[in-house]
């Protein structure tokens, strides 16, 4: 085990570092200027270069690498280049409106997904698995943030049920903060809730004919209480799983989510800052993204032999 | 060639595996019904030069936002007085190339490396950290710098989208190589002194082609979906040239006063993706070997 | 005739004129075109709010469009912290709505010598920062030094030939320049007018945004990045009686339909840049009001010339037919219908824009408002003298927002019948920069916000060696007259060089003007007072809820 952990966090290292070069390097390759981009309308080759020089951009990327890495390893990724908010202040902000859309669209994906899934299984073949099937096809194939702009256009616009967007703290009011987020995070869930609710009903399957199952039943165990037990089990390694591996796909996901709901959320912080070229806000979200993916992935597979003792096994080959 | 056949057993009907799944998808109505609506929007695309009532890219600022059933114009017009059905027949179009697109560069590059990932144990830890290295990357960034570098367009959107899902097909594959480096037949040839090459190619490839084949048709939609969405975010094609996302994009800003030309490209994704998923499923139910029990 | 404030209060009179012929004063000038909504191409500011229909306190919410940059006066380059800074940070002087410069913590408009080098300006007494530092000359010198002296500051081009700064006494500022300089008026009227708090610039440094203090009626409260800013009301403000509010929040919410919704929802009283196509929809609702002010910016096509090999390098002239033979842009402007463009794209709401140099400007005239009309044979007729080949291809970068391709779309359908066959090539706003400057281009779409005097508006742009020059063009004749211009001290005079001006860029046609941005703002009439001028900033510091 110890030899296990080792391994992974000398891997886990190994992909941060990477990740942290790749988008280092990367976004200073890409064509356009942080300082232009900031300049605006006023821009003249003087104001280019004092905020080159203030930002430090005008050095070589080795140096500008180096002085990344020493502030980052004490938790200072800078300020933005744009607003000049440390980048800290905006991704705790930012962080958690993501965090709370994505937690949210995960529990609502999981509760319909595992519902959907579990019934698909037992009632094989009846209308009921028809519709749950049909439904979590329809929920891969819409595309989300069409489904978004319908449910502003018919359930916020229209009828005044939702707000349109926006975006009130939790702590500060938790009933409008929920008010403002569960429409979005069922918008997100969507797509997930499909992959979950076909997962589970693919394990099930398989665990329904299974042969301790088929013991179980031949033991005289009630279907209900096998089906319970096994369910549950099974629902919970495919939730586990497809979060561990749709978290780049959620936070893709929460971009547009958010830019259509107006939330103030990391997505969005994210994709404005890429298209105008922040480089400390980049930085610190690719590392920060790269960390959630290795911690999340790493309590995925903790949690599987927590689940299932069996798959460390597998889990330790990989 | 001869010993590529060696898995491919002749079931007891004395058929081979190939006529099997092909009875077994006939028998599917769901994938039959799939299969006429890919035809169909294949078909579209293919002929829709030729097919298509209007040129895209003819505006007509007299009539703007005609609604659906307008003469001339079954599903209306849009901000520029384009005809909608003629823009979404291209934008099927568009959307299959991308699709076919990133499918083609998701396999290309991730076939290859999950081969090797499950054959050879030496580099399965550096394929590993390079599969950990692109998951852990936010798509959205790549897709954005490829559209910095070499502008937006249909292509860059589709290799962006092909790259986000490399991982999931190195994954498959790999496991798939690990499954099949087990059996029998392979470890014979191995023993006959076949080099791992040859193996590789003429052994595992050929047997791994279904999982290759389901793993295209699942990440299809994947693609036609994420072209939505890089065109919502104005990394999608070259306007004029309509795509189904760019067409959503811009009917968002007038989904109050022209529902219809936010709704008719969507549904349109929605059947193209839906097609591919329920075919997808149906093949891979018609080639799981568990239904030839 | 050297005194600058006589000379802008005669001009004053010219401009009220003019404004007219674009408000309800004249309306039989307006609606001459058939199928033109009347009212929406017509300018309306709002009115300030009648103290006794409002009820002191509550917090108003204004919906803003794209989030601020650094709330600092010296440091900012966003048009959108002007919105908030006007709630907080006054100005030396201010703009009306007639685009004219009014005194703001200046007591009078300023005073220039006979030779045009010193300007003195007169200032408030017994007026306070909103931390209780003492607002004086010494104040005012302090702000203007750092916007020249700070290596990051984006007002030096601004207030650039100011030599020195000299307060003689707590009410008097003396400026004096290196050249005579006529726009100074202008940039003291924006951000550069606008004086910090001593005490806080000695605290924070370049650090001001995060706290920043100035003389307002409302003082900074908070700020959340990219969600909101909040401001309180100052009990410091010299005028603190005519502020009925108690607090303003901005909250960004950068999609204009969810402006719009968060306006109907009642979640914000005022919002920002409403689409132009949102308008209609709006205005049918009793309970919201929509005010248009007429952007004193405009939208072009730029078409590069010379920028071979970046900007601030040497012009060369490139190789194609579209930039080396004038006839060549000057048919491309002919194959333009601005007006079908405008209905097209901007719902008609948008104003046809043929110069640098708006109607509503006071140094607009004939010759200013001198336009190349649509005409496909003239396009055809020159691009055959030229001896080009139709179609003719030719490449246009533009930004990859919806707006802007939807109008390059209209354009590229648009100029097809003249023998022009445009292949647009969208790239993110940041690219879209980098290309430009490095000159790697053909034509492009893009535009500027604007200012209040002219000389911001047209010699970086077309100027030998302006710094926003990217069309390459060089014309020692309108650099000349540009010069000229820049240091003349009277209206008259400036308006005719400006004229000149105009009629020289429009032979050259470096960068064909399209149009000028409505911009577009709407509040609830639960609210009074709300105003919008000329130079698009939202005024709600002394707007109230109404009784």
């Amino acid at each position: 085990m110890a030899r296990y952990l080792l391994t992974r966090a000398w891997h886990s290292a190994l992909t941060l570092v990477l990740a942290s070069v790749v988008v280092f390097i990367g976004i200073r390759a890409l064509p356009g200027d942080p300082a232009l981009a900031l300049a605006g309308e006023d821009r003249s080759p003087a104001a280019l270069a004092a905020i080159r020089a203030e930002y430090g951009l005008d050095r070589p990327v080795t140096v500008q690498f180096g002085h990344f890495v020493e502030r980052a390893v004490r938790g200072d990724f800078g300020s933005s280049i744009r607003t000049g908010i440390p980048v800290s202040d905006m991704i705790r902000t930012a962080l958690p409106v993501t965090v709370e859309l994505s937690v949210l669209a995960i529990l609502i994906a999981a509760l319909l997904g595992i519902g959907a899934g579990v019934v698909a299984a037992v009632r094989r073949g009846r209308p009921a698995e028809w519709a749950a099937n049909a439904l979590a096809l329809i929920g891969l194939s819409v595309p989300h943030f069409w489904l978004g702009l319908l449910a502003i256009l018919y359930l916020s616009v229209a009828t005044g049920l939702f707000p349109a967007s926006g975006f009130v703290p939790l702590l500060e009011d938790p009933v409008g903060n929920l008010h403002h987020v569960i429409l979005p995070a069922v918008i997100l869930g969507t797509g997930l809730a499909a992959i979950i609710m076909r997962q589970t009903r693919s394990a099930m399957l398989d665990s329904l004919s299974a042969d301790y199952v088929r013991t179980a039943k031949a033991k005289g165990l009630s279907p209900r209480a096998v089906i319970g037990r096994h369910a549950l089990r099974n629902s919970l390694i495919v939730v586990v799983t497809i979060v561990g591996l749709q978290l780049g796909g959620l936070i893709s996901g929460a971009v547009v989510t958010e830019s259509i709901f107006g939330l103030p959320g990391f997505g969005k912080m994210t994709i404005d800052a890429v298209f105008q070229r922040d480089y400390p806000v980049i930085q610190a979200v690719v590392l920060l993204t790269a960390t959630a993916y290795i911690v999340i992935n790493f309590l995925v597979d903790l949690l599987y032999s927590l689940i299932d003792p069996r798959i460390r096994v597998a889990g330790e080959v990989a | 060639m001869t010993v590529v056949t060696v898995p491919m057993v002749e079931s007891p009907a004395g058929l081979t595996r190939r006529t099997r799944v092909f009875r077994r998808l006939r028998r599917n109505p769901l994938a039959i019904i799939s299969f006429v609506v890919l035809l169909v929007a294949v078909l579209a695309a293919v002929l829709a030069p030729w097919i298509a009532p209007h040129s895209v890219e003819e505006t007509d600022f007299g009539s703007i936002f005609a609604s659906p059933g307008t003469p001339g114009h079954l599903l209306g017009t849009d901000d520029l007085g384009r005809d909608v059905l003629s823009r979404i027949i291209f934008g099927v179009r568009a959307s299959l190339e991308v699709g076919l697109l990133a499918v083609f560069t998701a396999l290309v590059v991730g076939v290859p490396l999950g081969l090797a990932a499950g054959y050879f144990r030496a580099v399965d830890a550096v394929i590993g950290r390079f599969t950990d290295l692109l998951l852990a990357f936010p798509f959205l960034i790549l897709a954005v710098g490829l559209a910095a570098i070499r502008g937006a367009s249909l292509g860059n959107a589709a290799v962006a989208i092909g790259i986000a899902q490399i991982p999931g097909v190195i994954r498959v594959i790999r496991s798939d190589t690990l499954r099949l480096k087990s059996l029998d037949f392979v470890a014979a040839a191995v023993v006959d002194g076949a080099s791992d090459l040859w193996v590789l190619t003429r052994h595992i490839l050929p047997n791994a082609t279904s999982v290759i084949l389901v793993q295209a048709t699942v990440t299809l939609p994947v693609a036609i979906l994420g072209e939505a969405v890089l065109s919502f975010l104005g990394l999608g094609i070259q306007p004029p040239s309509p795509s189904l996302g760019t067409m959503l994009a811009t009917a968002q800003q007038f989904a109050a006063k022209a529902p219809w030309a936010a709704t008719f490209p969507g549904v349109a994704i929605m059947i193209l993706a839906l097609a591919f998923n329920v075919f997808g499923d149906a093949l891979r139910d018609a080639l799981d070997p568990k239904g030839d029990r | 005739m050297t005194n600058l404030s006589r000379a802008l209060s005669r001009a004053a009179v010219g401009a009220v004129a003019l404004v007219c012929t674009l408000t309800a004063c004249s309306p039989v000038a307006e609606q001459a075109a058939p199928g033109e909504k009347p009212s929406q191409s017509q300018d309306s500011f709002g009115t300030p709010a009648n103290a006794d229909e409002v009820k002191q306190g509550g917090k108003l919410t204004v919906a803003l469009s794209a989030e601020p940059d650094r709330l600092d006066p010296s440091l900012s380059r966003s048009l959108y912290s002007r919105y908030v800074f006007q709630a907080m940070c006054e100005k030396l002087y201010d703009v009306d709505e007639k685009a004219q410069v009014v005194p703001q913590l200046a007591t009078a408009l300023p005073t220039v010598a006979a030779d045009g080098k010193t300007v003195t300006i007169p200032v408030r007494q017994g007026v306070k920062f909103a931390d209780g530092t003492d607002f004086n000359a010494a104040a005012v010198k302090t702000t203007l030094e750092r916007h020249l002296t700070l290596p990051e500051s984006a007002r030096k081009s601004e207030i650039g030939p100011i030599d020195t700064v000299d307060a003689p006494d707590p009410q008097t500022v003396l400026i004096h320049l290196k050249t005579p300089f006529a726009p100074l008026l202008g940039a003291l009227a924006d951000r550069a007018g606008m004086i910090m708090s001593p005490a806080a610039l000695q605290k924070l440094g370049t650090n001001f945004a995060s706290a920043p203090v100035c003389v307002g009626p409302f003082k900074f409260s908070k700020r959340v990045p990219q969600s909101s800013i909040d401001v309180v009301r100052d009990p410091n403000y010299y005028a603190a009686d005519k502020v009925h509010l108690d607090a303003i929040s901005w909250r960004i919410l950068t999609d204009a339909s969810i402006r719009a919704a968060n306006l109907r929802s009642g979640d914000a009283e005022v919002a920002d840049s409403v689409s132009t196509q949102d308008v209609d929809s709006l205005r049918k609702e009793s309970s919201l009001t929509v005010l248009r002010s007429q952007s004193l910016g405009y939208q072009g096509i730029t078409i590069n010339v010379g920028n071979a090999d970046g900007i601030g390098k040497p012009t060369r002239q490139i190789d194609t037919p579209i930039a080396k033979n004038k006839q060549v842009r000057q048919a491309f402007e002919y194959a333009i219908d601005r007006k079908a463009l405008v209905n097209a794209v901007f719902n008609g709401i948008a104003a046809p824009a043929c110069g640098p140099i708006s109607p509503a400007s006071a140094f607009s005239s004939e010759e200013a408002q001198q336009c190349r009309e649509h005409d496909p044979a003239k396009a055809k007729q020159l691009l055959e003298q030229a001896g080009v080949k139709t179609p003719y291809t030719v490449t246009m970068l533009a930004s990859n927002t919806p707006d802007t391709l939807r109008l390059a779309q209209a354009l590229q359908s648009m100029v097809k019948d003249a023998g022009f066959d445009i292949k647009i090539n969208p790239v993110e706003y940041s690219s879209l920069l980098d290309e430009q400057d490095r000159g790697n281009f053909e034509i492009l779409q893009l535009g500027w916000s604007g200012r209040i005097d002219p000389d911001a508006n047209i010699t970086n742009f077309v100027g030998t060696g302006g710094s926003q020059n990217v069309a390459g063009s060089s014309n020692p004749a309108l650099d000349a007259v540009l010069d000229q211009a820049r240091q003349a001290t009277s209206v008259d005079e400036r308006k005719k060089l400006y004229g000149q001006a105009v009629t020289l860029l429009h032979d050259d046609n470096p960068l064909v003007y399209l149009y000028r941005q409505a911009n577009l703002t709407a509040f609830s009439n639960k609210v009074k007072g709300v105003q919008v001028f000329p130079d698009g900033v939202i005024r709600a510091a002394f707007a109230g809820f109404a009784k």
